[in-house]
């Protein structure tokens, strides 16, 4: 545990006992969101004693474990305020600002979304969520293995991550939590994790989180060489396939999420033709068979239900080469080409 | 053997789209297709949300949300090994389906919802999915027999289990999609059928059939249809006796009667009494003694027919599933046929389905007026 802690600490660029072992990121997620208030009700947060610190700022396309915490938050008394997103995915930093307050006491915005890879400024942000004196977490689970990390030079509050994303075992999170900064515990119990995350801890998965860390030196030039195989896919598909629209294509995104709308064809219809290709792909987020309700986040982002029904999410890993890419974009024509066919 | 090795190497290059219900015919549709050498894609159709009324953390095994016979599909495509997918057909179902049953309630008709299902979604719907998908073929577990004419005219005929026979369900589909169509457990008996799933070690192999409604839970359609109205759609009326018009009782909605019925009528009366009309008008119920239940003429529109026939043909005619049928002229009028018997039959019903057959043949059937 400590020679992990130790990796991990380092791989975020944070202080070893500024690194608490969780289930994954939604554990820390709630964490945070639950913690911040918790903490402030009871008084145990002394430094907002004196002030009415009720609201929480988040923007419209978090992942559903910060949203769903965020509407559990509102039904106890929390005033939620979303940011709205553009059509890009982007935010608009005045009216961030002017959502902020000396009412304010967290800010939780994500690294980059996970279904159309957009970054926010969260430097940016964090500057203005600490003039309002506000607590900023950054839902990071996205960045690892994708983009460098670092909480202090971001100068966070709060971050989240999760091993899986950087090739370790499923089942383990990291809450990155800033000396001095202060929240009540989502599990009590035995004093795991200093008294901030009780429960026996899954060691065997905390390890191999441990030893992937180790890896943190790779990252930059993994990120550079997705990035680059990412350009050549964009444009792979804009010269191969008619009536295709990446989303956000001009915004700064992630290095290796590509979400592209396909028109006139079911997201569902594409995303079988491709399984039974041996191409995995997602429609929107991970997609939960049987449901086709459109993506909540490019909802936010102002598409249409049928638009978001024809969102097609491809992802690049560390391993994907300029191969696979052809291959792909070539089952792809032909199968997009049959289906319009049929329309 | 070398015919049946040739065959499978045929089926090889051939795939087909199974709907799966997550019950043993449909599954052993699957096993057996697969057996044969074809290459097919499993696929479910997530009809009805039963979440929202619903969510018993014992009845799915993965998310509290899908129901236990998508597992039990998805549990038989693994054990086959083939892909296997849920496609969401609420919205289809809702508006083809689930609308019509209960307007059709609401209008003193008694409806088949298992007909629009297959007509606009099983043979609509997935035929669509199955181009979409490259499939060659659409398969389902129903017991039904497709045979193929020297000059390639494909039909539909009665399964080899008389017990089971499902052709009267499949009357509203396109004649021009039969020949896409296999009905892989059409010429099985239902108990070799289950010895199979078993010998196969598919998992459903002891599940038990359907029967009813899919969509109808435990506490009965007329419960169903005014969990699916506002209260006003729900109007009492008057239980009258035919032929004297004597008010014998009041009802408070007429979608609690189908003709025919003898329980639950709330009446007391020397002769045993039935439903002989249901009034959507008046809201009026009537009943009668026995004798009066008989008639031998009714009409049908929205016919579809799957092949000719010839004006005034005699042909052997089902006016509801469980009826063993019975000699009819067929007599051509404005908007479908004067359907004749040459013997009076019992409790002709609005909302059900005249079908009709040449021999063993399907060749189509219309909605009882």
């Amino acid at each position: 545990m400590r020679n992990a802690r130790k990796s991990v600490a380092q791989l975020i660029g944070a202080q070893v006992l500024e690194v608490v072992f969780t289930s994954g990121g939604s554990e820390a997620n709630n964490e945070v969101l639950m913690g911040v208030f918790s903490a402030i009700n009871s008084g145990k947060n002394k430094k907002f004693q004196q002030q009415e610190r009720n609201e929480l700022v988040v923007s419209s396309v978090e992942h559903p474990s910060v949203m769903k915490a965020s509407a559990h938050l509102a039904q106890i008394g929390v005033v939620v305020k979303k940011i709205p997103v553009n059509r890009d995915g982007s935010i608009d930093l005045e009216v961030f600002a002017q959502m902020l307050s000396s009412k304010t006491a967290l800010v939780s915005m994500m690294f980059a979304n996970n279904e159309t890879g957009h970054m926010f400024p969260i430097q940016k942000m964090v500057k203005i969520a600490h003039e309002h004196g506000a607590y900023f977490h950054c839902d990071a689970v996205q960045a690892l293995g994708k983009c460098p990390v670092d909480v202090k030079k971001w100068d966070v509050d709060f971050a989240s991550f999760s091993a899986h994303k950087f090739y370790a075992l499923k089942g383990t999170g990291v809450l990155y939590q800033k000396k001095g900064v202060i929240f009540e515990p989502l599990i009590h119990g035995g004093g795991q994790e200093r008294g901030r995350r009780a429960g026996t801890e899954n060691v065997l998965s905390v390890a191999a989180f441990g030893e992937m860390a180790k890896k943190y030196e790779e990252i930059d030039t993994r990120a550079a060489t997705m990035k680059e195989l990412r350009i050549y896919l964009e444009s792979l598909l804009l010269e191969q396939i008619s009536d295709i629209e990446i989303l956000g294509a001009k915004g700064k995104r992630l290095p290796n999420t590509v979400n592209a709308l396909v028109s006139g064809i079911d997201g569902e219809t594409l995303l079988m033709n491709l399984d039974l290709e041996g191409v995995s792909v997602s429609t929107g987020a991970a997609c939960s068979s049987g449901s086709r309700e459109p993506s909540p986040v490019l909802l936010a982002m102002g598409f249409s239900v049928a638009e978001a029904q024809r969102s097609l999410r491809m992802s690049l890993g560390w391993d994907t080469s300029k191969q696979e890419l052809d291959d792909f974009v070539t089952i792809l024509k032909s199968v997009v080409t049959r289906v319009r066919k049929l329309l | 053997m070398e015919q049946e090795a040739e065959n499978i190497q045929n089926n090889a290059k051939k795939r087909v789209l199974v709907a799966m219900s997550g019950g043993v015919d449909s599954s052993v549709a699957a096993a057996l297709l697969k057996e044969q050498g074809y290459d097919v894609v499993g696929v479910t159709m997530q009809v009805w949300d039963y979440s929202e009324d619903q969510c018993d953390i014992n009845e799915g095994n993965g998310t509290c949300c899908s129901s236990i016979d998508v597992d039990d599909a998805r549990a038989v495509a693994d054990h086959l090994d083939i892909p296997f997918y849920v496609i969401n057909c609420e919205e289809e179902f809702k508006v083809n389906v689930i609308d019509d049953f209960v307007n059709s309630y609401l209008e003193g008709k008694t409806p088949i919802p298992c007909v629009n299902c297959n007509s606009f979604l099983k043979f609509d719907f997935l035929i669509q999915k199955m181009k979409e998908l490259n499939c060659d073929y659409l398969a389902t577990g129903h017991y039904a027999t497709i045979t193929t004419s020297r000059t390639g005219q494909a039909s539909i005929v009665t399964s080899a289990d008389d017990w089971k026979d499902q052709t009267y369900f499949l009357f509203g589909i396109q004649k021009e999609i039969i020949s896409s169509l296999l009905f892989p457990v059409g010429t099985w008996k239902k108990p070799e059928l289950r010895a199979y799933a078993e010998e196969k070690g598919l998992p459903v192999f002891n599940k038990k059939d359907s029967t009813g409604i899919c969509f109808v839970g435990p506490s009965g359609y007329a419960a169903f249809v005014e969990s699916q109205v506002g209260k006003d759609k729900i109007r009492p009326g008057q239980i009258k006796l035919y032929p004297s018009g004597e008010v014998m009782a009041e009802h408070h909605g007429i979608h609690n009667f189908t003709y025919g019925q003898r329980k639950g009528l709330g009446v007391s009366y020397n002769e045993p009494l039935y439903v002989m009309k249901v009034d959507g008008e008046t809201d009026t119920v009537w009943l009668c003694e026995e004798n009066d239940l008989y008639s031998s003429e009714l009409k049908i529109n929205n016919v579809n027919l799957l092949d000719e026939i010839v004006d005034g043909e005699v042909l052997n005619t089902k006016i509801r599933f469980a009826h063993k049928g019975a000699d009819a002229r067929f007599e051509k009028c404005e908007d479908g046929f004067v359907v004749k018997f040459s013997q009076p039959q019992r409790s002709i019903t609005p909302g059900q389905a005249a079908v009709f057959y040449r021999d063993q043949q399907l060749l189509g059937g219309g909605w009882i007026l």
